[in-house]
């Protein structure tokens, strides 16, 4: 399967996010929750759906594709729900025969606290940190071996704004005997953990993308800032931040490529557990890092770098926690044991497969 | 914007192994099953593995010794990629790779490239048979990360040159047959990367050479001084052009920067601690956490290193490249340690009485040497952060 992108949606996506998601916009969608400004030709490209198979209504692609615009929405820190609308919503709609709606999706991410029953046809209980739910056209969620549907304004929906660390709304939504617009049985293959490793792939694909500027931004910034008379990139100890930043980064992507090219073969379960625990540890070092070098000026509002760091700060935890991501994949090693440990090292999942 | 995306598109291309490396891999699998049976064979420590003759000679019945050699020379002609898959199953299963391991990463490639025909034809063959054994001639007392700081000389005399200098750190020295020695063989006027040469010098019944041994640490033997007086080297022992040291150098670091050496020196420890948790039964969350904490980062470098091997297959150079993975993988071998050993909660010690504690404890007594050999990770760190503006676009 191939982990090489189609070029031209890569060109005009980052000529679009250039001309649309500038500092200002991703400020302003703080106080509003939303981006019109980007939302709107973004769709009209179809880029949301890419992933997405034509037969549902999406937009097709490889999934190569469609990792590398949630890499941009990283990059350049979009702040609406593309992989809540593609990959995530518009797979669990897919698999439900639900029709796509033109506007954005979202999906319940099965926080641990949550609670959902479906009682005579109705929904109720408590769905926590549902990104964009009150934009959304329909709030998608896995309860038991059903997918549903339900729209944000339908009776007995209630919900409390919750921001994540870089401004998004997360809602807590609370349903009440709210009517349920879809459902029909998930497929094999769609369940809860399906749902978290392609949410858990989304976002590490977003910090990726997020820590690829961030070690442009600071590598540049370090070459410009004078210090004591120079750059301060010619202080070793600055230089040292700067390369541990690039390699960090790079792990990253590496883990990113080798986890797509694993979900063609089939199953990705190593490589997905491997990618978000790297994801989010490669990510907390280097925004560590990128701050340090920026010293003060990163921690203004004014600088770019917060939009990116905050964001990371916000995807290492959503969809697994480093942690969760880490003890997950501690637990299969132990499962294959010391003679599948190397199989699993040099070939991922495929290891797992029965000879 | 448009450059920086091309920019940072740069570098660690993901690949897979092809079917005939996979069966090359198999090759390998099968071999070390049959020679080094888990249980029956205690693991050496990535690199730093036991000088075991018998077991090079076997590998070299393979063709998996002096992997680069073309046919021409005796060699097997393997890619780098091939090369890549033997050294990292040897690590893995920490074999006795030590007798011909500098003789097949740095010193063939190396001869390779700048060696004359008759030079050529005098080594390449017997490497690849495994039966020339190569040290490292290049650190001095006064010249560790600072190579251009040699103050080993060569001067003219009839027919050749005279050696006078004394190089350390030479690992082997006492076991190998030969090593390459980097000198100053005109004196250093102004550019101190000008003037340096490397000599190929004789380790056994070599007059005016003594090898006296540093033992490590730990007590051990692996390390040397190598004082040379007056040692006669002719004309035909001198590898590429007279003056041109600095670059043959740089070239072979290159080759040893990258591969498999740079982040498995722990993992036979690693596997062999898995083995005796896990029978022991009931593991900790701690316990889960790194376990998943470690592999999943070997599984990311093993991704970047095999991306360079494949990349250098292609014609590329990737030097910063290189200098990251080195830079990762042993920093991460060496944080590894402590990971197990806070899991470990035992004290370790050479003489316990399970295997998975008497290799930990070989790694906390080789640990520190994991970011200083081949260059200390302080300076290829200011050396790669040389070349990442042009990665990103950036104007110096």
């Amino acid at each position: 399967m191939t982990v090489v992108p189609d070029a031209l949606l890569v060109e005009t996506l980052t000529r679009l996010f250039t001309q649309t998601c500038g500092h200002e916009v991703i400020q302003q969608a703080e106080t509003d929750g939303w981006a019109e400004v980007v939302w709107e030709p973004l769709a009209a490209t179809g880029a949301p759906w890419v992933g997405v198979p034509e037969s549902v209504g999406g937009s097709g692609g490889t999934l190569a594709d469609a990792i590398a615009v949630q890499r941009l929405v990283g990059r350049f820190a979009v702040p609406l729900p593309v992989a809540e609308t593609g990959l995530l919503g518009g797979w669990l709609a897919g698999a439900a025969g639900i029709a796509l709606p033109d506007g954005p999706l979202t999906v319940v991410p099965q926080r641990p606290n949550d609670r959902l029953s479906i009682d005579g046809g109705v929904l109720n209980g408590v769905a926590h940190r549902v990104p964009w739910a009150a934009r959304s056209s329909l709030i998608l969620a896995l309860v038991g071996d059903e997918i549903i549907a339900v729209e944000p304004g339908a009776a007995g929906v209630g919900m409390d704004v919750v921001r994540n660390l870089a401004g998004e709304p997360r809602e807590t939504v609370r349903f009440d005997g709210t009517p349920i617009a879809h459902r029909a049985a998930a497929p094999a293959g769609v369940d809860a953990i399906a749902l978290r490793q392609r949410g858990a792939l989304c976002r590490s694909a977003q910090i990726a993308g997020a820590l690829e500027r961030i070690a442009e931004l600071t590598v540049e910034y370090a070459n410009q800032r004078t210090q004591f008379g120079q750059k301060i990139a010619r202080f070793q100890a600055v230089a040292q931040h700067l390369v541990r930043i690039a390699s960090e980064t790079r792990l990253v992507g590496m883990a990113l490529d080798g986890t797509v090219a694993a979900f063609g073969g089939g199953d990705a379960t190593f490589e997905v557990a491997s990618l978000k625990s790297l994801a989010g540890e490669s990510g907390s070092d280097v925004t560590t890092r990128a701050h340090q070098v920026h010293g003060a000026i990163g921690m203004t509002q004014e600088f770019v770098l917060h939009q990116l760091s905050r964001r990371v700060w916000s995807w290492r935890e959503e969809f697994g926690s480093t942690a969760w991501w880490r003890q997950g994949l501690g637990q299969l090693v132990a499962d294959v044991g010391a003679d599948g440990l190397w199989p699993l090292v040099s070939e991922g999942s495929a290891s797992l497969l029965p000879a | 914007m448009a450059v920086a995306e091309q920019a940072s598109a740069r570098g660690f291309a993901y690949t897979t192994l092809t079917a005939e490396e996979l069966a090359l891999r198999e090759e390998v699998r099968a071999f070390i099953k049959a020679e080094l049976p888990v249980g029956g064979y205690r693991p050496c420590l990535g690199m730093s593995a036991d000088h075991d003759p018998e077991f090079t000679r076997k590998m070299a019945a393979r063709g998996w010794v002096g992997m680069s050699i073309p046919t021409r020379y005796g060699g097997p002609a393997h890619t780098a990629v091939d090369r890549f898959i033997v050294v990292e199953e040897m690590l893995k299963a920490g074999a006795p790779v030590g007798a011909h391991w500098v003789a097949d990463r740095q010193s063939a490639p190396t001869i390779l490239r700048f060696g004359t025909e008759e030079q050529r034809e005098r080594f390449l063959p017997a490497i690849a048979r495994g039966e020339l054994w190569f040290s490292i001639g290049m650190s001095e007392p006064d010249a560790g990360s600072d190579l251009a700081a040699v103050r080993t000389t060569a001067t003219r005399t009839d027919g050749g040159w005279l050696l006078n200098g004394t190089k350390i750190w030479t690992s082997n020295a006492h076991q190998n047959h030969w090593f390459i020695v980097l000198c100053r063989s005109s004196p250093n006027e102004g550019d101190r990367h000008e003037g340096l040469s490397q000599l190929l010098v004789p380790l056994r019944g070599t007059e005016g050479l003594e090898i006296n041994p540093i033992k490590f640490l730990d007590g051990s033997h692996h390390f040397n001084e190598v004082v040379m007086t007056d040692v006669f080297v002719p004309d035909e022992d001198v590898l590429g052009e007279i003056g041109r040291g600095w670059q043959q150098v740089n070239s072979e670091l290159a080759y040893e920067r990258a591969g498999p050496d740079r982040f498995l020196s722990v993992y036979s420890t690693f596997e062999q601690l898995l083995r005796e948790q896990v029978a022991q039964g009931e593991l900790s969350a701690k316990a889960f956490e790194a376990f998943g904490r470690i592999t999943a980062r070997y599984w990311a470098l093993r991704n970047l290193s095999l991306s360079i091997s494949r990349t250098i297959d292609q014609g590329g150079a990737p030097a910063v490249e290189a200098a990251i993975v080195k830079d990762l993988g042993t920093t991460f071998e060496q944080e590894m340690i402590g990971l197990l050993h806070d899991l470990w909660g035992e004290e370790p010690s050479l003489d316990a009485a399970t295997l998975g504690n008497q290799l930990l404890a070989a790694c906390v007594l080789t640990g520190p040497s994991f970011t200083l050999r081949g260059g200390t990770n302080e300076i290829l760190r200011t050396v790669a952060s040389k070349g990442l503006a042009a990665w990103y676009g950036v104007n110096r």
